[in-house]
């Protein structure tokens, strides 16, 4: 498990998720009557597709602070309101932190709990500003849809991270970034949070169901393709094929050719 | 019944056994052949074809590879004719490939998974295809390079230079056309940039494209039917028929030769079609289709499932053409975005001039080639020996210009690729082969030509060189003396075979003392 912390967080988030569920309960029972609200009832014992960590325990906060002090506050300052080197960081949320972080955009490239920790931290400081998800997003892909997915993938991301998820370079030196190594709550923060250049995703242009749709194909079909038909050439098409065919069918015919016939 | 075979196959073998002509017993194979001969004369031709004297050089087989790149093509092509639907009717793919399950998509390429899921061995005859196709083009390209340089293409073998140019540029036509057919996200975006150079024609682009695609792009749907029998059929027809006249001028004409002992501009020096070169070739065809089922079988090429079906209003990044396309879309890439408006017209010569017109002036640039060299030189007379590179500076020069030239776009089509891996500004890399496109050729014409100059200036020069030993005197000074010739270096002490009496016309050609082993000589 790559966040080992999470688990210490489930008990909580089940918590929160009942909690969240029975207020859902009580309301629609109140408003629309009993069967809808047994249907409604019955929805909530389903896992969402995403799963938004919003609460953060004191311990978390405090571990978060001193690694902040440490490592961030130098340029981001010690509040992180940020500074001529750095930006503000106060309301971007506990999600753009975390991506940030845990990705190495940021000098320290620690994805593990400490990245949390310091995402913890600074959503303490300042309430998340509307525009951005004010929790760390996790996902759940079992219920995904591929085919759903691929379309929204293909529609959405493949105009620059490519069709293959290899990741390309732009103009003017922006570049989107291969998605082979990406976790699932990684896509769903940069989806969410929209980081570099790459265009922010809310949910009035994608559903959290549909981010998860996504999510389940980069981590799935992306990021273990089906590799029939011999070496995957790196997934970056034509140029790498020509250089195979020009380099070893032909040179390799060539060297064939030298070795039939006369040399001088 | 039983007996009703026996009887009649003994009766045919007994009839060749006993069969006599110009008081010789045949062979049941004699009186087979002696029967067509007969009727279709086809003796005297036989024998002009057994007797074709092949020069052993090894840089006389690069058109072979492509010639039976070709036959795998027709093979391997016949196979896929059989699964592929050329249709863009809309179909529900239901499959082995998961992700596509229950996706809307075009006949053609639902079909195309399909040979690559569910068709026993359809993946591996699709990758041989396309590998085929790529070691096609690449071979007629290493061929052309080798007749250019040696100036093989002057007369009598002008008509050949053009016959070869076209089945170049059919090649490359017909190789974009297969790459279109399955109708797959990225060919989809290939199909569209060809569209749009349609358009750019100055006049009739707009009612052209419409033409080619029944209708403004995508059009009605007509294009995958148009370009699946232009591809499967008339344009390999064609190919495959100046293929056949290709070969027929190389008989017809001879082989050219490089110079060297015994080979003057009357003679051809070599192996007979007839044993030799059957053996040598029939071997060599069986090597080129394992490369090509290695490949096939080992290297993934253009997995299309990952790409998912064409909709015109999806696209991804990162899309290049097969390598042989390759060149022109470099072109497109750094030209400039210039574009004439006015009079109600736009003429975007952005696309028509690196699109249309650049093309265009490559291909009659190649066919004329042999001709505007004939100007240069005044050199009018017939040449069966080849010439050195070297020999040729100016040739030469004016050749790898050209072929750095062609080399700059290519790369020129990776731009992002490149920017993406050495982590530097696209529009750099867009710049920086703005510039290396007009430097390199000049660079490389004039570095090629100083070369060829010293080359052939050098004492000793194609010579192969021996070995020197260094030695140590007593005194503890060293020098070096040349080694002894290695065994087969000078083929001078070698008794020369006689050459079968068999073929005619040979004797006056077998100057005794000149001709290696094993090696025949017919006069032109």
């Amino acid at each position: 498990m790559r966040r080992p912390h999470l688990r210490s967080l489930l008990p909580a988030g089940v918590v929160a998720l009942a909690a969240v569920g029975g207020l859902a309960f009580s309301l629609t029972a109140g408003a629309v009557g009993r069967s809808t609200s047994v249907q409604t009832a019955a929805d909530s014992l389903t896992p969402p597709p995403i799963h938004y960590v919003t609460h953060f325990t004191t311990g978390q906060v405090k571990e978060g602070e001193v690694l902040f002090e440490a490592n961030c506050s130098t340029c981001h300052g010690t509040r992180a309101e940020g500074s001529a080197v750095a930006p503000d960081l106060q309301g971007l949320g506990p999600a753009t932190v975390d991506f940030w972080v845990s990705t190495g955009r940021m000098p320290l490239a620690d994805s593990s709990a400490q990245a949390t920790d310091i995402a913890a931290f600074v959503a303490s400081l300042a309430p998340t500003a509307p525009s951005y998800p004010d929790g760390i997003p996790y996902v759940n892909t079992k219920d995904a849809n591929l085919q759903l997915g691929m379309r929204l993938f293909v529609l959405n991301c493949a105009a620059c991270h490519t069709i293959t998820g290899a990741g390309d370079a732009l103009a003017d030196g922006a570049y989107a970034p291969s998605l082979h190594r990406a976790t699932s709550t990684q896509v769903a923060e940069a989806i969410r949070t929209g980081p570099g250049n790459m265009p922010v995703f809310g949910p009035g242009t994608l559903s959290n169901r549909q981010v998860a749709d996504i999510v389940a194909y980069v981590t799935g079909v992306i990021q273990h393709p089906d590799d029939r038909g011999g070496l995957g050439l790196g997934g970056i098409g034509p140029v790498a094929e020509g250089f195979v065919a020009l380099l070893f069918g032909v040179g390799g015919l060539m060297v064939v050719a030298f070795w039939l016939g006369e040399r001088a | 019944m039983s007996t009703m075979p026996e009887t009649s196959a003994g009766t045919a073998s007994g009839n060749g056994a006993v069969a006599v002509r110009n008081g010789r017993k045949q062979s049941p194979l004699d009186a087979g052949l002696t029967w067509l001969d007969d009727r279709l004369g086809v003796a005297k031709g036989g024998r002009t074809f057994l007797d074709k004297i092949f020069p052993d050089h090894w840089s006389f087989l690069l058109g072979e590879i492509a010639l039976y790149s070709f036959v795998v093509l027709v093979a391997t092509g016949v196979f896929l004719t059989l699964y592929f639907v050329p249709s863009a009717a809309q179909v529900v793919y239901h499959g082995r490939y998961k992700p596509l399950d229950g996706v809307k998509m075009s006949a053609a390429y639902a079909s195309t998974v399909h040979i690559s899921f569910g068709v026993r061995s359809g993946l591996v005859i699709r990758q041989m295809h396309h590998w085929a196709a790529d070691v096609f083009i690449g071979a007629i390209a290493v061929h052309m390079c080798r007749i250019f340089f040696t100036g093989a293409f002057r007369k009598p073998r002008e008509l050949n230079w053009i016959i070869g140019v076209t089945l170049l540029f059919l090649a490359i036509v017909n190789g974009f056309l297969g790459y279109s057919l399955p109708d797959d996200l990225i060919s989809g975006t290939g199909l569209r940039i060809a569209y749009s150079i349609i358009l750019s024609i100055p006049l009739v682009g707009s009612y052209l494209a419409e033409f080619v695609f029944g209708g403004v792009f995508p059009g009605n749907g007509d294009i995958i039917q148009r370009m699946f029998i232009l591809h499967v059929l008339i344009i390999p027809v064609i190919i495959a028929g100046l293929i056949g006249a290709h070969l027929a001028l190389l008989v017809k004409q001879k082989h050219t030769q490089f110079p060297g002992k015994g080979r003057t501009e009357q003679n051809v020096v070599g192996s007979p079609m007839f044993p030799t070169f059957m053996a040598k070739t029939t071997g060599f065809f069986f090597m080129v289709a394992g490369v090509l089922w290695l490949l096939g079988g080992l290297a993934q090429i253009n997995p299309i499932w990952q790409f998912g079906p064409y909709i015109p209003y999806k696209v991804s990044y990162a899309v290049q053409p097969d390598w042989y396309m390759g060149w022109l879309d470099g072109a497109l890439r750094i030209m400039p975005s210039w574009e004439f408006a006015g009079f109600g017209h736009t003429i975007p010569f952005e696309v028509f001039l690196p699109g249309v017109l650049f093309p265009g002036l490559t291909a009659t640039l190649f066919v004329l080639w042999p001709f505007i060299e004939q100007k240069l030189t005044g050199d009018r007379a017939e040449h069966h020996l080849l010439d050195r590179p070297r020999d040729r500076p100016r040739r030469t020069a004016i050749g790898a210009a050209a072929l750095s030239f062609y080399f700059v776009l290519f790369c020129a089509s990776s731009t992002d690729l490149l920017a993406n891996f050495f982590g530097i500004s696209l529009n750099i890399v867009l710049w920086s082969f703005r510039f290396l496109v007009i430097i390199v050729p000049i660079v490389v014409g004039l570095f090629t030509y100083r070369i060829c100059l010293d080359m052939a200036g050098a004492p000793r020069v194609g010579k192969r060189k021996r070995a020197m030993v260094v030695l140590r005197t007593p005194e503890g000074e060293y020098y070096t003396v040349e080694s002894e010739p290695r065994p087969g270096e000078g083929h001078e002490e070698l008794e020369p075979a006689p050459v079968p009496d068999f073929i005619e016309g040979i004797a006056e050609g077998n100057g005794a003392g000149e001709t290696e082993p094993g090696v025949r000589r017919v006069g032109r």
